[in-house]
């Protein structure tokens, strides 16, 4: 659908490897009608649907990668199928450099997986028992548990909630807590659906922040779904989008702004009654003096904007920045939306 | 040498926090354990009322059908002892509701993993007690001598019993893979409610009636033909071990629709997930 930016791979060690993967599910279709209800009893109708449809990337590792598409796009199916819950119908996946489903328990013990939707905590119990449970299950060392235990109580500021029931925690430091639990064994890489879904923005902040943080210092491979563009685009470094069960995209963030048109955002503040106009401008807003233009510069050089504004009378100050990344994407899924009728 | 080392932890970290988890609060641990003892006592009393009432049933003593009844609590008790935590007897639920993709995340072989989690000693250990405290009594008051090896007969049989019990289970369950909503409670259908029904004594019932219920609906294996059988006279002349070629032939056909089930599982995956219910 759009293009895709080449990434040399030659140099890192490749933690994802996805390759020509369809994954096919089937789904009940049915008439309401009291005819449609019969005629389901003798031949019931089903509807096969691709939710991912020959499929091909590479991550490295040490990559953060943004895996984003609308919904039903095939996110968490990709999800469950580089976790091993699920087995593709074509093609075949390997993650750091095996097959997670012929060698599952040598890929768990180097894959931390958090669906925001799920915890893996146990629910009756204080969050130190299930990080407790986690160091038998797992057979983590000794020393190795200690020293995560005492990065992700520091990082991830749990000190407090140890003790305390996982059911009695509100949602961010229920996340929070599945999110150290998960890394007690030394993951190399990790998968997060959704994991800031219903998160404030305190709660968030912390999350990025600390992923941010073990991608860069300990150099942890990170694959992260989620409906928050803004959020991936302070995350990662690189998006890979699909739509319709297709890589739709896959480079920078940047790279995506320039395929939609680079849109930038011109914010004009001018003295009372006086108005503007700017040439391939697109007026978003305009409030109390105030108004919020959008340009794609590609088109119109920027040049030959600032020039424009410095003619004008009665400019008093002038914000330019890049378009939300969300709008970015919105219009994107919305062409693809229309590409797919 | 490792891996049973692992699997002990294993055991000792679930009794710890079965014990936790019991003891959390005191009043809850009281009427819990109080409401199990009055649970197994009910449950046994019937029985036990009517072969006292008529002196025996249908061949057995009074004492042989107590004997029995505590059979069937202990048969309970181990189930709940070692399976009940997490759902994992009742295998169905797990399936039904999405979950074992929780087990697909962890670094350890699935039946390691299944063979441990629902090991709950403290919360699910009083029908084994009170099961064991019956069958002492009524071993005591059947007054006849049995010979050093009969405890060893009489832990095999338990055993055996189990593993029918659980094979039925898992049999039953390998449905909910293919329909998850419809058949997500066919385990505790199968174990409770062919359950209740092995507390009854088959001797004096007619063949049309025996001869299924130890074959295609297995109940009378689970308590009346090895009590039977420990007493020296299986019924219809079958060997004594007759439970076990069933559990062995049962655990092959469960194994084999359980894993076609789970590869059915794993290529079309559910699209279905409840949080509560595997986790305590």
């Amino acid at each position: 659908m759009l293009k895709k930016e080449s990434t040399d791979t030659t140099q890192w060690d490749t933690a994802v490897s996805v390759n020509g993967v369809t994954k096919v599910f089937t789904q009940w279709q049915r008439e309401n009608a009291g005819r449609g209800i019969i005629k389901n009893l003798l031949n019931p109708q089903k509807k096969i649907i691709s939710a991912l449809d020959d499929v091909s990337f590479k991550i490295n590792r040490g990559e953060f990668v943004a895996y984003a598409g609308p919904n039903g796009a095939g996110k968490s199916t990709t999800m469950k199928l580089l976790a091993g819950m699920l087995q593709p119908t074509e093609g075949s996946v390997s993650v750091l450099g095996m097959s997670p489903n012929k060698d599952r328990i040598s890929v768990m013990r180097e894959l931390g997986v958090l669906f925001g939707n799920r915890t893996e905590l146990w629910w009756d119990h204080p969050i130190s028992q299930s990080f407790e449970w986690k160091k038998v299950v797992w057979d983590i060392p000794d020393d190795v548990y200690k020293r995560n235990l005492e990065m992700v109580i520091e990082l991830l500021d749990i000190g407090e909630l140890l003790k305390t029931f996982a059911r009695e925690l509100s949602l961010g430091q229920r996340m929070r807590a599945d999110l150290a639990m998960m890394l007690l064994h030394s993951p190399t890489l990790i998968l997060l659906d959704e994991p800031t879904l219903g998160l404030d923005v305190v709660a968030k902040r912390q999350m990025i922040e600390f992923l941010k943080k073990i991608n860069h210092e300990n150099g942890v491979t990170i694959v992260v779904t989620s409906h928050d563009m803004d959020d991936l685009e302070e995350m990662a470094q690189r998006i890979l989008m699909i739509s319709g069960g297709k890589v739709a995209y896959d480079g920078s963030f940047d790279g995506l702004r320039e395929i939609t048109g680079n849109l930038t955002r011109f914010i004009v503040t001018m003295d009372g009654g006086l108005k503007l106009s700017l040439d391939g401008g697109k007026l978003i807003n305009a409030n109390k003096g105030v108004y919020e233009f959008e340009v794609d510069v590609a088109l119109t050089p920027i040049k030959h904007l600032l020039r424009q504004l410095s003619d004008a009378n009665g400019v008093k100050d002038v914000e330019i920045k890049k378009s939300p990344i969300e709008q970015v994407i919105a219009g994107l899924y919305a062409s693809w939306k229309k590409e797919m009728v | 040498m490792v891996k049973i080392k692992r699997v002990l932890r294993l055991y000792a970290l679930y009794a710890k926090m079965d014990l936790a988890w019991l003891l959390r609060d005191t009043t809850f641990a009281v009427l819990a354990v109080l409401a199990d003892v009055i649970t197994n006592l009910s449950s046994v009393t019937g029985v036990f009322l009517l072969a006292w009432r008529f002196d025996g049933i249908g061949g057995m003593s009074r004492f042989e059908v107590l004997f029995m009844l505590a059979y069937a609590t202990i048969i309970t008790g181990i189930f709940q002892t070692f399976c009940a935590g997490g759902n994992v007897g009742h295998i169905s639920r797990r399936v039904g509701r999405g979950q074992l993709e929780h087990m697909f995340i962890q670094p350890m072989l699935l039946p390691a993993q299944l063979a441990t989690e629902g090991f709950i000693p403290f919360s699910g250990s009083s029908n084994l007690i009170s099961g064991t405290v019956i069958m002492i009594i009524a071993t005591v008051n059947l007054g006849i001598s049995l010979p050093w090896w009969w405890i060893f007969s009489l832990i095999g049989n338990l055993i055996v019993t189990v593993a029918i019990v659980l094979g039925k289970s898992y049999l039953a369950s390998s449905l909910t893979f293919y329909a998850p909503v419809q058949a997500e409670e066919i385990s505790s259908y199968v174990i409770d409610s062919f359950g209740h029904i092995s507390t009854f004594p088959l001797s004096g019932m007619p063949l049309y009636l025996q001869i299924p219920l130890i074959t295609f609906i297995p109940t009378g294996l689970l308590a009346w033909f090895p009590t039977l059988a420990l007493f020296g006279r299986a019924p219809f002349n079958l060997p004594a071990w007759y439970p076990l070629l069933f559990a062995v032939v049962l655990w092959m056909i469960a194994t084999y629709f359980f894993r076609k089930g789970l590869n059915f599982y794993v290529k079309k995956g559910i699209n279905r997930y409840h949080a509560m219910g595997h986790r305590r």
